[in-house]
């Protein structure tokens, strides 16, 4: 056995002592008198109450019933042919930064989001967030009137109050806001501070980019956007950077798409990017590196500095560096960074994590710059729209104006910083000094019921809107539907409150856009219409120099950066529910994080060395209840489940916020932790010398994967580019297991084949017809960072149910495709490998062998087809499929998640009507998207007249690889040698997952490559 | 000339000085006479187990499989060890009426009627599982090849279909056997009853016997044909189910030493419950005369046979896995012995490979309650056994990153021990109105039935009378 089965203490992880324990609380569970179920908000049955759910409190009246509106066509619209979709471009917004989408619409209700091909923020793909936005949007739970002091009013009635209310141009009004890139947004923001005198307009993100651009202007005298271009870089160094995760960063799909684009290998002669990451948290980034070194969050500054300063003996630009000397001086990286970053001058990146401080932006932007890497790999944009100073700062100087009621008027754009804002503002008290507050936003949320209106906001696929991207590339937002709950969009309220007269969004954008159009404007905003993009444009690039200060600035803060050697707690966006406002979304709820799997919870997260000076254990196999730490800050406490994540920095504890939400939602609310008490001004990324104590509780957590180790077998092969040129058939069977491949020989003795053979002929013969397609799959590891845009792109396709908390910690998740999360190494500093794995589609399907009643079965054109009307649900497919992807309906989830509640039909219509709906007790997996398949299949039999009914190659994706933004999905007929999964398939890293069985699977695996620095190995 | 041979009396078969009316008597005084309180005590408690059954059952048709404690790894959970677990023990029955015929085995007349119900009800208990633990048990049906419209046939090469055909075979011939067995006895409780419904229904159950030669001629015959009917079901029933893991591609189900290790096993565990419920029964109804402690030596000796040959198989699962250099084999045994489920695995062990070791010792072989908390030690191994197959092997196989823990639900629970209300239910009727011993069969094997070496005044055997009994009545054909 492997190193690991004998190392007993964290790796087998498990907690037999506890099973009698653990088994009465099973059975406690059973009874309803125990009522622990019925107090739990995300057990199965509240939860699939929740979702189905409608508001009791919502009014019926002003309840439009878009399913009643939207089906019958009296009147048949013209290009709408029934079953058949219809796609249009749109974008969504996230924070300030646009992604181009495109919007699959069955009959009038869009139902799936996919990336637009023309963008370039999103070049086809989406995140996760961007896959999620489809069941935002069909939230029951979202609020669905106007309230006026909590009392159901209306939008006329809140028009009339805004011309009253605003004719007085003079009172002190404050505009808070989330971060928006729209120009008609913006104009009306301008507008609005230029009619009223005493007027201010704050732009709060709970995690922005105000430190960044804060370190641009430290460094370069202008708050600049930066833009990493990582496919061009050969070096690139990341501090405490998360930039592949859609939580940290604002363009995590292109930047995934252009740092896998800069490692993407075809033979051993190919090169790739370098990558070293330093960090605290493991991050999906930092498990994408060649070399990761874990260190605390408060230690990035030294090691930033003592970088800085071993360059700028070699470099002009850092001389206010030179001569720091910190604990990190001497630190073995140090040398070996600096000699890569010198070799690679205008040819590598660093970059720093958003939430550090604005000195480290501008040490980094600085080393950037003095490398010659600005202009070149890394860019620095003026973005108009951005607040010309921090708006971290003027919302401690509102929350003072509020507290001595200098304030009249606070107006709310979506934001919702009674729950996000720092703890120590008190800000939802500091709210009640002000005469009038006004709230537009999604949900009745924490400050919605401190505001005198709250206003329930149009979703962005339901109003008009506009926007760009992270690079400045402008697009229209197009509804895609009637607003479900006659909800207004930002433009459509803040017209109102400077008009005091309702206008539509549509005028309000056209508006807008006509200064982008000297002539024919028509045909130009036709285009961007179509196109979903008005035209590549950028934000101006800007050509930087040092600033005169900044040698004094850096010089200031540069000394004393000495890091505290307490614990620290790090407080981070999560990566799921982000600052909380996805917090009341199934999909992303039930999406297991990244590197820990956990669903439904946030966790607090530490080294296996920490939890063990904390006397916490690891939770062990199928061990759903984990120990509570109590977490203290300034003499704030908050109470959460402890995680040992291996490979995080000792003596350092993660946190996540965005969980613990009241009233939100029936998802949302008593689920999870809220983290926000411990946040406050001087601790927006990390606290120090905070304490945790061990409190003996314990709390149930739904972890996906309870084993992190591969335990010596070769499912997930890697090796380093050296590896790989050394012997470029490393990939292989033998080459794994330094063995033949069972039955080999003796089937070349036997037939000349050297496909194994197979005792069972009759299949082995099986003959495929020559006019089918034959579909195959293969998977390159080394694009894949484990983001888990695959599983939700493919809920929201397949109409995967949630099924809730308490199912999914009983081990009973339906994703059709999971994404495996391995660690490889010693316990405290190990690497993570990323797995996707989905129905392998056998050609010999251990799954139909056994089926009694032949449900499952193969296809003509290949694939493994499970019948649902035929499977009776014996689970015998399900326990013989070694690759254990298939997933069964315990109880009725599907029903339950889209019946239940006084209005079902709303949830109903995220539902992709070309894929059947499971009814309870069968069986379900991966079909390859065969509803897509089919439908090109059909296309294509009718453009060529009959001739072929096989697609070409890339008309048909599968949605898992439409989504990805690593390209790491290819998808193709086996029966083309020009398409590009033969052209992977023949690669020499391609390989199956344990192919020794002879399942013969269609999907396959390219395996990955790490570029580590010998130095550093 | 003289010998050099020499007679050993074998020990007789049934104890004390009976006749054949005094046998007749003791068995049948059962069925006719009136209900025992004790009785009503047992079968009301059987009855609540059969009701919590009913309910487990209800409860899971209208909410479905979730309600155990299956997971995304491990399909199968308590229902499949439960099956397998009553299948097994449900072997006993039909192995010692059909194989010990054939091969003349006289003792087997003591406990055969006993165990062969034994079996009827075990399997009934074990029938049950494989209907409900389907996810949509109102299409069961189909994995019976009944034409249809559609022409969807189920799939011949699934272990599951080949366990329907196996066990619904296997139930329909010993139920074939017992009742022909029955026959006789029937019709001596149909004379001897005295109420009229009993001698009505005994009656019709007689089927018209009268005792003629020609009744027993083909009696005999029909008795003769089911036992080598029976015979190779014995050993394909648990075959079979074997297959059900064998032909599968799970570490720890593919093997192909799981036929006869499974066979071995389910003799094993069901001799151990006819024990279990013969000590009982002969203590109750004063059988100690029939099935007495030589039979209990007989059956431990059995016991200890398979329970070695069961415990080799366990050895040789370890051999295999370490010869075959196959990592998921090794890793699959490994994971048994240290792994999540080890409790599991030693308790196994414990219970199947020490506890038949005591055997080999006389004086525990022939001592009542040793042998009694050591068929109930054994059936309890059987049982992990099947835990560690079914559960253990589909929790931690090929992909650690699915590997997920198996914990049973109260519904589970309920539904195993409302199993036992139907096992006993049956079998607490089968005690009160059925002969539990094959009376017509023990008095083939009493010195009395020797036509040839029946000494009249010792009531013995005597081999050294030649000379044929004469019996004073006239001969009627």
């Amino acid at each position: 056995m492997s190193e690991e089965v004998k190392n007993p203490n964290y790796w087998k992880s498990l907690g037999e002592l506890a099973r009698n324990e653990e088994y009465e609380k099973f059975v406690e569970r059973e009874f309803p008198e125990n009522a622990t179920e019925l107090n739990d908000e995300v057990s199965r049955r509240s939860f699939l109450r929740v979702m189905g759910a409608s508001i009791a409190l919502a009014g019926f009246a002003a309840c439009r019933r878009p399913v009643q509106k939207i089906l019958p066509y009296s009147d048949m619209p013209e290009e709408v042919t029934p079953g058949k979709p219809l796609f249009y471009a749109s974008a969504m917004p996230f924070q300030d930064a646009l992604t181009g989408i495109v919007v699959e619409n069955h009959e009038g209700r869009p139902t799936k989001i996919e990336g637009n091909e023309l963008h370039p923020a999103s070049r086809g793909n989406t995140s996760i967030f961007g896959q999620a936005a489809i069941l935002n949007m069909y939230d029951p739970d979202r609020s669905r009137y106007v309230r006026k002091d909590g009392e159901r009013s209306s939008v006329n009635a809140f028009t009339d109050f805004c011309g009253d209310h605003f004719s007085d141009t003079a009172q002190n009004i404050a505009f808070v806001s989330e971060a928006n890139s729209s120009p008609t947004y913006n104009r009306l923001k301008d507008q609005a501070l230029a009619r009223f005198s005493n007027a201010r307009w704050i732009t709060y993100e709970p995690f922005g980019e105000d430190n960044a651009l804060e370190g641009t202007n430290i460094a370069f005298g202008q708050r600049l956007r930066t833009f990493n271009q990582f496919d061009s870089a050969d070096v690139i160094v990341a501090f405490d950077d998360d930039f592949l995760n859609p939580a940290a960063a604002k363009n995590s799909e292109e930047n995934t798409r252009r740092f896998t684009d800069g490692r993407h290998i075809e033979s051993p002669e190919d090169g790739m990017s370098r990558f070293y990451a330093i960090e605290s948290t493991f991050s999906i980034t930092g498990s994408n590196a060649d070399n990761r070194l874990r260190i605390k969050s408060s230690d990035i500054e030294p090691f930033i500095y003592a970088l800085a300063a071993e360059l700028s003996d070699s470099v002009s630009g850092l001389s206010a560096f030179s001569g720091i000397s910190n604990k990190y001086s001497d630190h073995e990286w140090i040398p070996v960074l600096a000699e890569e970053l010198l070799e690679n001058r205008e040819n590598s990146i660093l970059t720093v994590g958003r939430e550090h401080k604005p000195s480290l932006h501008a040490a980094v932007a600085a080393m950037n710059l003095a490398l010659g890497n600005a202009g070149q790999t890394v860019s620095y944009h003026q973005v108009p729209h951005l607040d010309e100073n921090n708006s971290r700062e003027a919302l401690v100087n509102l929350t003072e104006d509020l507290n001595a009621g200098r304030i009249d008027t606070v107006v709310l754009v979506g934001t919702n910083p009674a729950f996000t804002a720092p703890a120590d503002l008190n800000f939802a008290d500091a709210l009640s000094g002000a005469g009038q507050v006004i709230h537009l936003s999604d949900y009745y949320d924490e400050t919605s019921s401190l505001a005198q209106w709250h206003l329930n906001r149009a979703h962005f696929l339901e109003a008009w809107g506009d926007g760009s991207s992270y690079t400045g590339t402008r697009s229209v937002i197009q509804p895609q539907i009637e607003p479900l709950y006659s909800g207004i969009s930002e433009i459509e309220f803040l017209n109102t409150i400077l008009t005091g007269e309702q206008r539509d969004g549509y005028e309000l954008v056209r508006e807008t856009w006509q200064s982008y159009y000297t002539s024919d404007f028509e045909s130009g905003w036709k285009q961007a219409l179509h196109d979903g993009v008005a035209a590549e444009e950028e934000f101006p690039t800007v050509s930087v120099t040092l600033s005169d200060n900044f040698s004094s600035a850096a010089g200031d803060f540069a000394t004393g950066s000495e890091a505290s050697e307490g614990m620290e707690l790090v407080i981070r966006p999560d990566s799921t529910v982000f600052d909380g406002r996805f917090a009341n979304n199934g999909w992303l709820q039930e999406l297991p994080k990244p590197m820990t799997k956990i669903t439904w919870d946030n966790v607090a997260l530490m080294s296996k060395k920490t939890a063990d000076q904390l006397d916490v254990t690891a939770a062990g196999l199928g061990e759903a209840e984990v120990e509570v730490v109590a977490i203290t800050v300034d003499g704030t406490t908050v109470e959460m489940p402890a995680w040992v994540q291996p490979g995080h920095a000792d003596n350092s504890i993660t946190i996540t916020v965005g969980y613990g939400r009241e009233g939100i939602g029936r998802v949302a609310n008593k689920t999870g932790v809220d983290t926000y008490p411990l946040r406050t001004t001087s601790n927006m990324l990390y606290a120090s010398d905070i304490s945790v104590e061990k409190t003996g509780k314990t709390y149930e957590i739904a972890c996906t994967q309870d084993h992190n180790t591969m335990e010596g077998r070769s499912l997930l092969r890697h090796a380093t580019l050296q590896e790989y040129r050394d012997d470029p058939n490393f990939s292989s069977y033998e080459s794994s297991y330094n063995a033949e491949m069972p039955g080999v020989a003796y089937a070349e003795e036997t037939t000349g084949d050297s496909d194994p053979l197979s005792i069972f002929d009759a299949i082995d013969e099986q003959e495929y017809p020559a006019d089918e397609p034959q579909w195959g799959m293969s998977i390159d590891l080394n694009a894949c960072t484990g983001c888990g845009v695959c599983t939700i792109a493919c809920t929201a396709e397949n109409n995967i149910p949630v099924i809730g908390k308490r199912e999914v910690s009983r081990g009973r998740e339906m994703h059709w495709i999971r994404n495996d999360r391995y660690f490889d190494g010693d316990v405290n500093n190990p690497k993570a490998l990323h797995q996707p794995v989905p129905c392998m589609h056998c050609e010999l399907a251990p799954c139909e062998q056994v089926c009694p009643v032949a449900a499952t079965t193969h296809s003509d054109d290949g694939m493994n087809q499970m019948t649902y009307n035929r499977c009776i649900g014996t689970r015998y497919c399900a326990n013989n499929c070694p690759y254990k992807v298939r997933r069964f309906n315990f109880f009725n989830y599907t029903k339950e998640f889209l019946t239940e509640g006084d209005d079902p039909e709303i949830v109903q219509m995220a539902m992709n009507p070309e894929v059947t709906i499971r009814f309870r007790g069968v069986m379900e997996k991966c079909t390859y998207c065969v509803q897509r398949v089919n439908r090109a299949k059909i296309e294509t039999k009718i453009e060529t007249d009959g001739e072929t009914k096989k697609p070409a190659d890339g008309s048909v994706e599968t949605a898992c690889q439409q989504a990805c933004p690593a390209d790491a999905i290819y998808f193709g007929d086996l029966t083309d040698p020009e398409s590009e999964v033969v052209k992977t398939k023949k690669n020499n890293r391609n390989y199956l997952l344990l192919e020794e069985l002879n399942t013969r699977p269609r999907t396959s695996y390219l395996s990955k490559i790490r570029n580590p620095n010998p130095k550093l190995a | 000339m003289s010998t050099d041979y020499q007679y050993v009396p074998e020990p007789k078969l049934v104890k004390g000085d009976h006749t054949f009316g005094s046998i007749t008597d003791l068995i049948a005084k059962t069925p006719l006479s009136p209900t025992p309180k004790l009785w009503y005590l047992a079968f009301g408690l059987a009855n609540i187990l059969l009701i919590v059954l009913l309910g487990a059952i209800g409860y899971l048709i209208w909410d479905g499989t979730g309600i155990w404690g299956l997971n995304n790894p491990a399909g199968w959970g308590w229902a499949i060890i439960n099956f397998v677990w009553w299948v097994g023990i449900g072997h006993a029955g039909t192995l010692i009426s059909a194989i010990l015929f054939l091969f003349r085995q006289g003792w087997r007349t003591a406990i055969n009627r006993f165990a062969e119900a034994m079996t009827i009800f075990a399997v009934m208990c074990a029938g049950i599982f494989p209907a409900i633990h389907v996810g949509r048990i109102w299409v069961i049906y189909w994995v019976f090849p009944i034409p249809n419209q559609m022409a969807a046939w189920p799939n011949f090469s699934s272990p599951l279909l080949w366990d329907v055909f196996a066990v619904s075979t296997y139930f329909t011939v010993s139920l074939l056997f017992w009742y022909v067995g029955l026959i006789p006895d029937l019709a001596t409780l149909r004379d001897k009853a005295k109420s009229k419904v009993a001698k009505i229904s005994y009656g019709i159950a007689a089927l018209g016997w009268t005792g003629s030669f020609r009744n027993w001629w083909n009696y005999e015959k029909a008795y003769m044909i089911l036992a080598g009917l029976a015979t190779p079901l014995v050993l394909s029933v648990h075959t079979i189910v074997s297959f059900d893991f064998a032909v599968s591609v799970i570490p720890g189900w593919h093997s192909t030493i799981f036929p006869p290790y499974f066979v071995a096993g389910a003799i094993y565990s069901g001799f151990a419950m006819v024990l279990t419920l013969m000590l009982i029964a002969r203590k109750i109804y004063g059988l100690e005369d029939i099935m007495n402690i030589d039979i209990m030596e007989k059956m431990n000796l059995v016991m200890m046979i398979t329970g070695n040959l069961v415990a080799f198989a366990y050895l040789m699962e370890g051999f295999v896995a370490w010869y075959s250099g196959y990592i998921y084999e090794q890793g699959i045994f490994w994971l048994y012995v240290v792994g999540p489920y080890a409790w599991g695995f030693w308790i196994l062990m414990f219970c199947n490979v020490v506890t038949p070791q005591f055997l080999w010792f006389k004086n525990i072989r022939r001592n009542v309650a040793i042998t009694f908390v050591i068929s109930i030690i054994v059936n309890i191994g059987m049982w992990f056994e099947r835990f560690m197959i079914s559960v253990a092997s589909l929790s931690t196989d090929f992909m650690p990153s699915a590997w997920d823990y198996y914990s049973p639900s109260f519904w589970d629970i309920a539904t195993y021990i409302g199993t036992f209300g139907l096992f006993f239910t049956f079998f607490l009727l089968f005690l009160r109105f059925l002969p539990m011993v094959a009376i017509a069969e023990v008095k083939g094997v009493m010195p009395q039935a020797d036509p040839h070496n029946y000494d009249g005044e010792t009531n013995e055997f005597d081999p050294s009378k030649t000379e044929p009994v004469v019996v004073q009545q006239e001969q009627t054909v």
